[in-house]
C-alpha cells in the first residue's frame, strides 16, 4: 500500500470527517433529511464545515499520489472515488443548505419605510394636470389652488417615514451572520467545482425575493398589447406608479443585491459575483423597462406629452445609476435598453408637438361658439402651451428642429406661414410655440367665417386673440419665449378687430344720426324735412333695437375688455345721439305722436350700453326703464 | 366607313395608346419591378431554409443557427418591403382602399408579433438556464473515470434538466399562472413538500393571461390573400409581409419554450398554394407542424433543436446514471459510450453559449425594426389625418 504519508497521519481527522459528512447526507437518513444543520447550533455547522474542509484537503492530497502513481495503484483510484462521492454528497448537502439560508432570509423589501410617496408630487410641473377652464376668472385660482393642495401633501408625508430615492441607497438584505454563513458555504462548493450549482440555487431563491417585492411595488407584467389598449388616463396612474418604483427598484433593490451578491461572494472574485447578480436580476430588469418601452412605442396623441415627459426626465435621472448599477460586461443589454427607450421617449415626444400642431391646424369643428365667446380649442391650446413652457427645462434640450411651416410663395391657402426672420435668435422651442399661436389664429380665422353677421365674427376675433394674449402674458416663462415683439403684434390684432366690430356695427347706426339730407333747401324756418326726420328716428330706433337685443346675447367674457368696448360705442354713440336729439327734437315734438319717434333718452342709451357683451337677453322694455 | 371617320379613329386610337404609354412611366414601371423582384426575394430565401439538409447539424431545422438565418431573412425581407411601401409615389395611398384597412391590420399585427419577441426573449432565458445545467452535467461525467460522485452530482443535475424541460411545458401548456409562492416560513416541512426548487426554470416576465398561440392565432386574423384588382397595388406586399411575419413569430414559438402554446400547430396558414413565393413558407410550416403533433403527446419544452439533442442526450445519460447506481460496476465500453454522449452534451451545450445570446440580439432587432416600421405608417397616416383622435 502507498498511501502517502499525509493521508495517514490525517486518517482518523480524514475518517472522523467522512463521518459526519455521511451522518448528514439526506438520500440516506430521515433525520438528516429533516433537520438543518445551519438551523441546529452554531457548532455542528462549524463541525460541518471542518469536516467538508478535510474532505477537500484529502483530495487534493489524493490527486497529487494518484498522479504521481501515474494511475496503477487501485486503490488510490478506489480512496479518490470514494473521497469523491463524499464531496459530492457533501456538497449536494451544502446546496440545501445554502437554499435554506437564503429562503429563510429572503422576503420582500419593506417597501413602506423606503421611499417617500410626496417625491412624486414635487412643485414641479408633474402633475399640472390639463384642465379645461369653465370661466375666465377661475383660470389663475384653480392653478392656485391646485399648487396648494400639492404643497400640503408634500408636508403631511414629511413624516418620520421619510427617506429619499434619490441616489443609489443599499439596505442590509440579510443579517450579517446569515451572509457570513454563506460566505462559507459558497466558498467550499465554489473549491470543490460547484460554482454552477452555487449559482443556480442563489439565483432562483433571489429571483423569487425579487418577485415579491415587485409585486409589492405594485409593478405589473403587462403586454405591449395591454398598454396600447387601455386607456390613456389608466396608463397616466400606472406611469406615475412606475415611476416611483423605478426609482426604488435600481436605487435600493438591485443595488442592495448587488452588494449582496459582493458580499457573499467576497473571496472569490468579481465575475462571480456578477454572474450571481445577473441571474439574479436580469430577468426583473428587463420586465420592468419593458413597460417604459410600452409606453415609448404606444400611439401618438397630444395628450400624452406631459406624462411621456414625466417619464423621459425620470428615467434621464436614473440612467447613471443604472449605469452604476449594471456596469458589467453581461450587463450591456440592459443598459442598452434603457438608452434605447430614452431615446424613443424623446422621439415620440418631438413626435407628439407635430401631431399637435397639426391637429391645431386642422381642428374642423364648424359650429360657431354663440355669442362670439371663446372657442374650446382657444382654451385647450393656451392651457396646452402653458403646461409646455412648464416643462420648458426638459423641452429645450429635446425640440431641436424648427416648425414645419407653410412657405410663403407656396400660395397653400391650407396652412399659414410664419416669417423667420424677424424670429432670429429664438430656440426652436420658441419657434414651435409661436407656430402653434399663428396656427390657432389660422383656425380661428376661418371658423369666424362661419358666423353669419361679420360684427360677430370680428368679436369673436377679438375674445380669442386677448385671450391669447392674457395668457402669455400670465406666465413669464411663455412671455420670455413668445417674445414681446410678437405678443405687440396680437395685440394690434385684437384691437383691430375691435375696430372693424365697430365698423361693423355703428357705422349704418350712426349713419341715421347724420346730418346730411334732413335739410331742405329754400326757407328757413322749416329747414327741416319732417318726414325724413322721422324716418330717421324711426330706422334709428329699430337698428338700435335690433343691436341691442342681438348683441346683448354676445359675450366678452373679459371684463376689462368688455368695459373699454363699451365705452368705446359709447363716446361715439352718445354725443352723437345728444347732438341730434338737441338739434331736432323740437321739430318731431311739434308734431303729432312725438312719442312714437323719440323713444330713447341718451339716459335710456347709456343704460342700454350696459346690457351689451352680457350674454343673456334682455327684456324688450328700454321703454319702461325710462319711464 | 368615309375616310375622315376611319382617319379620326384611328387617330383617336393611337392617341389613346400615347396616353397609356405616358401613364406606364418609369415610376410605375420601377414599381411593379419591385414588387417583382420582392417576390422572388422571399421565395428564394424560404426555399433556402426548407432545403437546410438535416444531416448538417449546424443547420439543422429549427437549430439555432437556423433560427437565426431566418431571422436574418425576416430583416432582409422587411427592408425591402418597406422600401416598396415608403417609397411609394402618393403618401394619401395608404388611407384609400383597400389599405384603408390593410394598414391598420398590419400595424395590429406588428404589435401582437412585438410581444411575441419578447415572450421568446423570455423563453430563451430557459434555455440558458437548461444550458447551465447541462453544463453541471457535462462538468461532472468530464471526469475520467467517473467515479460515483460524479455520477451522482450529474444524476442530480440531470434530474433537474429532465424536470424543468418537463414542467416548463406543462405550465405552459396548462395555461396556469406560473407564480410560485415560496414559504418563507420555518423549515417544519415533510420531506415530500421539499420540491427542489431548480425544478422551477427561470421567473416569468410574461402577462398571466397571455398566450402565444392564441396571440399568434389573433395574427392571422384578416388574413386573406388580396383579390383580384386589389393584388395590384400595395396590397400584394402587405400581404406578403404579412405572412412571413406570422410565420416567423410561429416558428419561433413552436422552437422555444413560451407561455402556453396548446393548439399550435393547428394554426392554419392562410397563404394558398398557387403563390409561388408561398411554396416554401407553406412546406416549412408543414414540416414543423408535423414535428409539434409528435412532441406534443409527449409534452417538451420546444422544438429548439439544440433542445431536442438535450434531452435525448439527457435520457440516455439518466440511464446511464441509474446503472451506475444501482448495478455498481460499469463497463468499459458503456463508460466511453457515456463519455461520447457526455461529449456530445458538451458540444451542444457550446453551441448554445455561442449562439443564444446573438440569437437573443437577433430577436431585438427584429423588434426594433417592427417599431420603427409601424412607427413611420402610424406618422404617415397622422399626416393624411386619418388616424389621430379629434383634439377637442
Amino acid at each position: 500500500m502507498e498511501l502517502p504519508e499525509n493521508l495517514n497521519k490525517d486518517s482518523n481527522g480524514y475518517e472522523s470527517a467522512e463521518k459526519i459528512i455521511l451522518r448528514w447526507d439526506s438520500t440516506a437518513s430521515e433525520d438528516a433529511r429533516e433537520r438543518m444543520i445551519f438551523e441546529t447550533d452554531r457548532q455542528e455547522a462549524d463541525l460541518y464545515l471542518q469536516a467538508v474542509d478535510e474532505i477537500q484537503r484529502s483530495l487534493s492530497n489524493v490527486s497529487i499520489s494518484t498522479s504521481s502513481n501515474a494511475g496503477k495503484n487501485a486503490n488510490a483510484v478506489d480512496d479518490q472515488s470514494k473521497v469523491n462521492t463524499t464531496i459530492q454528497i457533501a456538497m449536494a448537502r451544502l446546496e440545501d443548505e445554502f437554499r435554506n439560508i437564503l429562503i429563510t432570509h429572503s422576503s420582500a423589501l419593506e417597501t413602506d419605510s423606503l421611499f417617500d410617496p410626496s417625491s412624486s408630487s414635487i412643485s414641479t410641473p408633474s402633475h399640472h394636470e390639463l384642465e379645461e377652464d369653465d370661466t375666465l376668472s377661475n383660470d389663475d385660482s384653480s392653478h392656485h389652488d391646485l399648487l396648494q393642495l400639492q404643497l400640503q401633501h408634500c408636508e403631511s408625508s414629511d413624516s418620520s417615514t421619510y427617506r429619499s430615492t434619490s441616489s443609489i441607497r443599499e439596505v442590509d438584505l440579510m443579517p450579517s451572520e446569515a451572509i457570513c454563513d454563506l460566505q462559507a458555504i459558497a466558498m467550499r462548493m465554489i473549491s470543490s467545482g460547484y460554482l454552477r450549482e452555487c449559482i443556480q440555487v442563489y439565483g432562483s431563491v433571489r429571483k423569487s425575493a425579487i418577485d415579491s417585492s415587485f409585486r409589492k411595488l405594485g409593478i405589473e407584467k403587462l403586454s405591449i398589447g395591454d398598454v396600447q389598449r387601455l386607456e390613456w388616463e389608466a396608463l397616466e396612474s400606472k406611469i406615475r406608479r412606475w415611476i416611483r418604483a423605478a426609482k426604488v427598484c435600481v436605487r435600493i433593490l438591485f443595488a442592495s443585491e448587488k452588494k449582496l451578491c459582493e458580499q457573499i461572494f467576497e473571496c472569490v472574485g468579481t465575475d462571480i459575483d456578477d454572474a450571481c447578480f445577473m441571474e439574479t436580476v436580469k430577468g426583473p430588469a428587463i420586465q420592468l423597462f419593458n413597460f417604459a418601452e410600452a409606453i415609448s412605442i404606444s400611439r401618438r396623441s397630444p395628450e400624452k406629452l406631459f406624462k411621456i415627459l414625466d417619464l423621459h426626465d425620470a428615467l434621464m435621472d436614473l440612467l447613471p445609476d443604472i449605469e452604476a448599477v449594471f456596469d458589467s460586461k453581461s450587463s450591456d443589454s440592459i443598459r442598452v435598453q434603457a438608452a434605447e427607450i430614452l431615446s424613443r421617449l424623446a422621439e415620440a415626444a418631438r413626435g407628439i408637438l407635430s401631431e399637435f400642431e397639426s391637429a391645431v391646424l386642422r381642428e374642423p369643428s364648424r359650429v360657431p361658439v354663440p355669442g362670439g365667446t371663446i372657442h374650446p380649442l382657444t382654451r385647450y391650446v393656451m392651457n396646452y402651451i402653458s403646461l409646455i413652457s412648464d416643462y420648458k427645462q426638459t423641452l429645450i434640450e429635446l425640440i431641436i428642429s424648427k416648425p414645419s411651416t407653410g412657405s410663403r410663395y407656396s400660395g397653400d391657402q391650407t396652412t399659414p406661414d410664419m416669417e423667420f426672420a424677424e424670429l432670429e435668435g429664438k430656440t426652436p422651442l420658441a419657434l414651435h410655440l409661436i407656430w402653434i399661436i399663428v396656427v390657432l389664429q389660422f383656425n380661428l380665422d376661418g371658423k369666424s367665417k362661419h358666423y353669419r353677421d361679420a360684427s360677430l365674427a370680428h368679436l369673436f376675433i377679438m375674445n380669442n386673440v386677448h385671450y391669447i394674449v392674457q395668457k402669455v402674458k400670465g406666465s413669464p416663462e411663455l412671455r420670455e419665449m413668445i417674445g414681446d415683439d410678437y405678443l405687440r403684434k396680437l395685440t394690434g390684432k385684437f384691437r383691430q378687430a375691435a375696430t372693424s366690430y365697430q365698423r361693423a356695427t355703428w357705422v349704418s347706426v350712426l349713419y341715421c344720426l347724420r346730418d346730411e339730407g334732413l335739410h331742405v333747401s329754400g326757407s328757413f324756418s322749416s329747414g327741416v324735412s319732417k318726414s325724413a326726420l322721422r324716418e330717421r328716428f324711426k330706422t334709428f330706433n329699430a337698428m338700435f333695437e335690433e343691436v341691442h337685443r342681438t348683441q346683448a346675447t354676445w359675450l366678452i367674457p373679459d371684463t376689462q375688455l368688455r368695459e373699454e368696448l363699451r365705452i368705446s360705442i359709447s363716446e361715439k354713440l352718445i354725443p352723437a345721439y345728444r347732438s341730434f336729439l338737441g338739434r331736432f327734437r323740437s321739430h318731431i315734438e311739434s308734431g303729432r305722436h312725438p312719442e312714437n319717434y323719440i323713444k330713447y333718452s341718451v339716459e335710456d342709451l347709456e343704460t342700454a350700453v350696459l346690457d351689451f357683451f352680457e350674454g343673456y337677453p334682455v327684456s324688450q322694455h328700454l321703454r319702461k326703464r325710462s319711464q | 366607313m368615309p375616310a375622315t371617320d376611319y382617319q379620326a379613329s384611328f387617330l383617336g386610337r393611337i392617341s389613346i395608346r400615347r396616353n397609356q404609354v405616358i401613364a406606364m412611366d418609369g415610376n410605375h414601371e420601377q414599381e411593379l419591378q419591385d414588387l417583382e423582384l420582392f417576390s422572388k426575394h422571399v421565395s428564394e430565401r424560404f426555399a433556402e431554409l426548407l432545403s437546410s439538409p438535416d444531416d448538417i447539424p449546424f443547420d439543422a431545422l429549427l437549430s439555432i443557427s437556423w433560427l437565426r438565418k431566418l431571422l436574418d431573412f425576416f430583416l432582409c425581407c422587411e427592408a425591402e418591403f418597406k422600401g416598396i411601401l415608403m417609397m411609394g409615389n402618393d403618401p394619401s395611398q395608404i388611407s384609400k382602399p383597400p389599405l384603408d384597412r390593410l394598414i391598420p391590420e398590419f400595424l395590429d399585427r406588428s404589435v401582437k408579433a412585438l410581444d411575441v419577441c419578447n415572450a421568446v426573449t423570455n423563453g430563451l432565458e430557459s434555455v440558458r438556464h437548461y444550458q447551465k445545467l447541462a453544463e453541471i452535467v457535462v462538468s461532472a461525467l468530464e471526469q475520467k473515470p467517473i467515479g460515483d460522485g460524479q455520477s451522482r452530482r450529474a444524476k442530480k443535475a440531470l434530474t433537474s434538466l429532465m424536470s424543468a424541460m418537463n414542467v416548463d411545458d406543462k405550465e405552459c401548456s396548462a395555461a396556469k399562472a406560473t407564480e410560485r409562492s415560496w414559504s418563507f416560513s420555518r423549515r417544519g416541512v415533510s420531506s415530500k413538500d421539499r420540491v427542489p426548487e431548480h425544478f422551477r426554470s427561470v421567473s416569468n416576465q410574461v402577462a398571466k393571461n397571455w398566450s402565444a398561440a392564441k396571440q399568434i392565432q389573433a395574427m392571422t386574423n384578416n388574413l386573406v390573400p388580396p383579390r383580384g384588382a386589389e393584388g395590384s397595388g400595395l396590397a400584394s406586399p402587405v400581404y406578403t409581409m404579412s405572412v412571413i411575419m406570422v410565420f416567423v413569430m410561429w416558428a419561433l414559438v413552436a422552437a422555444i419554450p413560451c407561455q402556453e402554446r396548446n393548439g399550435l400547430s393547428a394554426i392554419h396558414f392562410p397563404a394558398p398554394k398557387q403563390l409561388n413565393w408561398a411554396q416554401s413558407i407553406i412546406g416549412l410550416h408543414e414540416k414543423i407542424g408535423e414535428e409539434w403533433k409528435k412532441k406534443e403527446k409527449k409534452g417538451t419544452a420546444g422544438l429548439l433543436d439544440e433542445m431536442q439533442k438535450m434531452e435525448k442526450l439527457g435520457n440516455i445519460l439518466m440511464d446511464f446514471t441509474d446503472s451506475f447506481q444501482f448495478h455498481g460496476d460499469i463497463t468499459d465500453q458503456k463508460a466511453e459510450e457515456a463519455a461520447a454522449r457526455a461529449a456530445e452534451l458538451a458540444e451542444t451545450c457550446r453551441r448554445m453559449e455561442e449562439g443564444l445570446l446573438p440569437l437573443q440580439m437577433q430577436i431585438r432587432e427584429v423588434f426594433h425594426r417592427i417599431v420603427k416600421t409601424r412607427t413611420e405608417l402610424l406618422n404617415a397616416l397622422d399626416q393624411v389625418g386619418k388616424s389621430s383622435p379629434p383634439l377637442l
